[in-house]
């Protein structure tokens, strides 16, 4: 009992690390421009593949460092030609574009990779069982991955309230307009803003391609999360993301772990039910089954009963 | 008989006080202005008479009824309209249709699916009737938002009294007209208030004088003096609001 | 008056005749495509274009509606029930309505942001519980029926697609007409303002939300009208027909179509039907193809193709189109060219064969030759064309201008 509890636990925190880092890239590019970037997931989903295919030439460690920055690149680069073209016909045109590049993007990873799942493998050197517990192994590489995640949040807090540079940029969040007339390049800072976005969309492509598989439909599994998770957050809110991020990360590996369903609550409960009723399914469900619908259950109840989210100021 | 009454009105956002214990009573058929330097909260009041803000504390009372901290809509359906000082119009819908929809509710069209309003004569009728009246019978089927400044300032008062509610909020009606454009807005303001109660924001003296019956001047969320406007002209207090001290060789 | 129900008539007669100019199984299929497709186009449109309101999971009524749907097929073949299918698509359309009412009870609060992810949170619950409720929603194979047993009517029992596809001709002509009639009601031009100035419409005695929540359900109804057409012509109905994929396509056709218009999704699905079925018999990467086309639109197109259209009536009024004839085609030609030549190194660079045929023209992909000369044709088209540029837009300002030629 105890050991599921403790590698849920950890397999959660791997899993809502991750998706922080998302999390965070789309909430700096939703608080500072007010675009819900629908492509976020689509370029951790390109920084998988563009780490798949250095590595293959140039190992691990380059990609590392090489995918990110690729992804970020092409992220400022559609800002500046596409986003800030769709700028000025509003919001809902906004919303309309980057969902239509997360399409766009799914297609074009075809064209260029295939279908096919590919082999993106996780470093030699860290392909090791960092500790076993009651016989089960915990990977290296997932600790690994929890310290970059944390090396990022703590990298992230550094640069936004220490440097000027991120007193600008939180400055910007809630008063563009004085920032720019401050003198600022506020054009030049949102497309920066939505660089380092997706380029920590690109990372966490990186590090969880060999472990979530890489493969065309990777964007598909976990946009609708991110979503759910800076929604719930707190839209605008950092803290909101991070906390959002590990509650759906260990719930979602509780529910997994806890295997339960439904009959065994009844069973508690006293009633028990004949087989062969309509509402079977019902009665029927599990712990494990329902865990997908989890996060949206929580997004749709968030958004009726406190639309700010657990921590946002903003209701967009 | 008081049409409309407030009683100790007040508005904090956060812990700055906009609006302090405000108490009025406006009579049926008045022209009341509210003037006051800027800042002073005219707009906010405005926003809580006609419920797009709730208030604090205090209580407004509208023919009797209390209408505070209810939502637009059914102050609205009390027979209370506003304009804006900021133009707020329907930019996509045309001129015409900007007028038909502000009559709907008053000509007793409720959230009907049934109803073809091209085939509603009355409703036609009473839509050209109010075009006529704001002179924009020749743009009736531009894009609201396309029109100029001046139209737009009267599509926006069009869209405050068409459905001829009785008492009528204006917020700064006159704001960036030229002086032709403003006697043009005023003489129409003054035609179509006929008969109702209003209540105007307005910083042109010579407006605020011309057409009120009383004036109310609000300083810093109070009001300073509620009076005829010979008596405020000559109030020392509203003198020393407007331009400091009163110095002696002024 | 008398000419808008000229319009209607001639639409009628259209229906009715358009199998007459083509009648092959393809054509027809494609015309019961387009059918589902233009009601669920317009019924989204009652949402976004006429309401403000952006969804990203309104294929939830089509799907309901479609399940509901095929249960009913089967109840009729298994004889529980005794009625003609004809009225299939009614029962679907309720259904819509029925989740429309739930779910819009407490997600027309806001329009915006909100709204949407909302729309976006629901649809993929219900999608996802489909997986789950099996007896219901028959898991992934979905549920299956049959349309060819009930009454018939006037001695058809929808064997043929030909039926079903006057059957889907006359639900069409019905719901386009009613949901037409609904844009010039009270509430469908409350929609309009509440779309334009949610504030001001509460302002002249309107609740925002009431006027958002009508719209929400009647748009529930029409498309689960659509997922009961669906339900009939294909006899099946599956999660995906409930899922964020189907509400991406139905998005993408109001949009290309033009939202602004109420034409507008009718000819977005229109030409997405024969995108999806003519184009993907030729390419494999057809769905790149909408992809670039789905983002070049919102860039460039914001109106879609209807407002692209609709720009020129001003043209049109003055008599002045004609002025635009040459400098367009001036400008398609290297246009054409640009598009031909990265079209063909975009399949080009997908073929398996030693030999790629693009156009009557044997090229060799491996060589670079063929690549070569392929780039230089793009660049030439490309420079071409932005020299033409300039021309065009002066003759677009003479054509738009009130003056009078000399």
């Amino acid at each position: 009992m105890i050991e599921v509890l403790i590698f849920a636990t950890l397999n959660g925190l791997v899993t809502g690390l991750l998706l922080f880092m998302l999390a965070s890239g789309l909430t700096l590019i939703f608080s500072m421009m007010g675009v819900l970037n629908f492509a976020h997931a689509s370029f951790y989903m390109l920084g998988a593949y563009f780490a798949y295919s250095i590595s293959l030439y140039l190992g691990f460690w380059p990609a590392l460092i090489l995918a990110p920055l690729l992804v970020g690149v092409l992220g400022a680069l559609i800002e500046r030609y596409g986003l800030r073209h769709v700028h000025k016909s509003g919001h809902v045109a906004e919303l309309i574009f980057t969902f239509g590049l997360a399409f766009l993007i799914e297609e074009v990873v075809q064209f260029f990779w295939g279908r096919a799942t590919k082999d993106y493998r996780q470093p030699e050197i860290l392909d090791f069982p960092l500790f076993t517990l009651f016989g089960q192994n915990f990977p290296a590489y997932k600790a690994f991955m929890i310290f970059i995640s944390v090396g990022i949040f703590i990298g992230l807090y550094f640069v936004l309230t220490r440097t000027r540079i991120g007193i600008i940029i939180q400055a910007a969040i809630t008063h563009p307009h004085t920032v720019g007339n401050l003198g600022h390049n506020v054009p030049f800072i949102f497309m920066m803003v939505f660089g380092v976005g997706t380029a920590l969309a690109g990372l966490a492509g990186v590090i969880a391609g060999p472990v979530l598989t890489t493969f065309p439909g990777m964007a598909v599994v976990l946009g609708s999360i991110v979503f759910v998770i800076v929604v719930i957050g707190g839209l605008g809110s950092l803290i909101g993301a991070l906390v959002a991020s590990l509650l759906i990360g260990l719930l979602q590996s509780y529910a997994i772990a806890a295997d339960v369903g439904m009959p065994e609550l009844l069973n508690l409960l006293g009633i028990s039910f004949e087989s062969g009723h309509f509402l079977d399914d019902l009665w029927n469900l599990s712990l494990p089954q329902i865990a997908p619908l989890l996060p949206f259950l929580l997004l749709v109840l968030v958004l009726i009963f406190k639309p700010t989210g657990l921590f946002g100021k903003r209701e967009t | 008989m008081a049409i409309l009454s407030l009683r100790n009105v007040s508005k904090n956002f956060g812990i700055t006080q906009i609006i302090r214990g405000v108490s009025l009573d406006i009579e049926q058929g008045e022209k009341h202005a509210i003037i006051g330097p800027n800042g002073a909260g005219k707009s906010t009041l405005f926003h809580l008479i006609s419920g797009r803000y709730e208030l604090t504390s205090g209580e407004i009372f509208f023919k009797d009824s209390p209408i505070h901290n209810k939502p637009p809509y059914e102050i609205a359906r009390l027979g209370l309209a506003r304009s804006f000082q900021v133009t707020n119009i329907f930019p996509m819908m045309s001129v015409f249709e900007n007028i038909r929809c502000s009559l709907l509710w008053a000509m007793g069209y409720r959230y009907s699916f049934w109803h073809m309003v091209n085939r509603e004569r009355r409703l036609t009728e009473k839509t050209e009737q109010t075009l006529d009246q704001i002179g924009l019978h020749d743009k009736r089927n531009f894009p609201a938002g396309e029109l100029a400044y001046a139209e737009q300032r009267a599509l926006e008062l069009g869209v405050a009294i068409a459905s001829g509610a009785e008492m009528i909020l204006l917020d700064e009606p006159v704001a960036g007209m030229s002086m032709t454009e403003a006697r043009n807005a005023v003489a129409l303001i003054r035609k179509i208030t006929e008969g109702k109660t209003l209540i105007m924001v307005e910083h042109d003296m010579n407006i605020v004088f011309d057409l009120a019956d009383r004036i109310s001047v609000l300083v810093y969320g109070e009001i300073i003096a509620t009076d005829v406007p010979e008596r405020i002209r000559s109030n020392a207090r509203v003198q020393e609001a407007y331009l400091g001290e009163v110095t002696s060789d002024a | 008056m008398l000419k808008s129900a000229v319009v209607w008539i001639l639409f009628a007669v259209l229906l009715l005749l358009l199998p007459q100019l083509a009648d092959s199984v393809f054509a027809i299929s494609i015309y019961n495509q387009m059918a589902i497709s233009i009601v669920f186009a317009l019924s989204y449109n009652m949402l976004l274009g006429q309401g403000g309101m952006l969804s990203f999971g309104h294929a939830v009524y089509f799907g309901l509606g479609g399940f509901l749907a095929v249960h009913a097929l089967r109840l009729i073949e298994y004889e529980t029930l005794y009625f003609s299918i004809t009225f299939i698509p009614l029962i679907g359309g309720l259904f819509g309505l029925l989740a429309a009412l739930f779910i819009g009870s407490f997600s027309t609060r806001k329009a915006g942001t909100v709204f949407a992810m909302i729309s976006l949170g629901v649809g993929e619950l219900i999608a996802a519980s489909s997986l789950i409720l099996v007896s219901f929603f028959g898991g992934e194979a979905g549920i299956s029926g049959d349309r060819t047993f009930g009454p018939p009517l006037f001695g058809a029992d929808f064997a043929q697609d030909l039926e079903v596809y006057y059957l889907a001709a006359f639900w069409t002509f019905l719901c386009v007409l009613f949901m037409y009639l609904f844009t010039k009601t009270p509430a469908g031009r409350l929609a309009n303002a509440v779309r334009d100035n949610p504030e001001r419409a509460e302002f002249i005695g309107y609740s925002a939300r009431k006027v958002r929540f009508i719209s929400f359900c009647a748009a529930g109804f029409f498309a689960g009208v659509a997922g009961g057409l669906f339900a009939i012509n294909y006899e099946i109905i599956t999660e995906e027909n409930l899922n964020a994929a189907t509400s991406g396509r139905v998005l993408l056709m109001a949009y290309i179509g033009g939202l602004g218009f109420f034409i507008g999704p009718i000819i977005g699905a229109i030409v997405l039907t024969l995108i999806n079925s003519v184009l993907s018999n030729y390419t494999d990467l057809w769905m790149l193809y909408l992809g670039l086309m789905f983002v070049l639109t919102v860039m460039f197109l914001p109106r879609g193709l209807t407002g692209f259209m609709m720009m020129h009536r001003m043209a049109w009024h003055l008599g002045k189109l004609r002025l635009l004839l040459l400098p367009y085609t001036i400008t398609a030609i290297p246009g054409s060219l640009l598009f031909l030549s990265l079209v063909a190194m975009i399949e080009m660079s997908h073929t398996n064969n030693s030999e790629f045929i693009f156009l009557g023209m044997g090229f060799d992909p491996a060589g670079w030759t063929s690549w070569l000369s392929l780039l230089v044709v793009a660049a030439i088209a490309f420079m071409a064309l932005r020299l033409s540029l300039p021309g065009l837009k002066k003759a677009w300002a003479e054509a738009n201008s009130q003056e009078t030629e000399h």
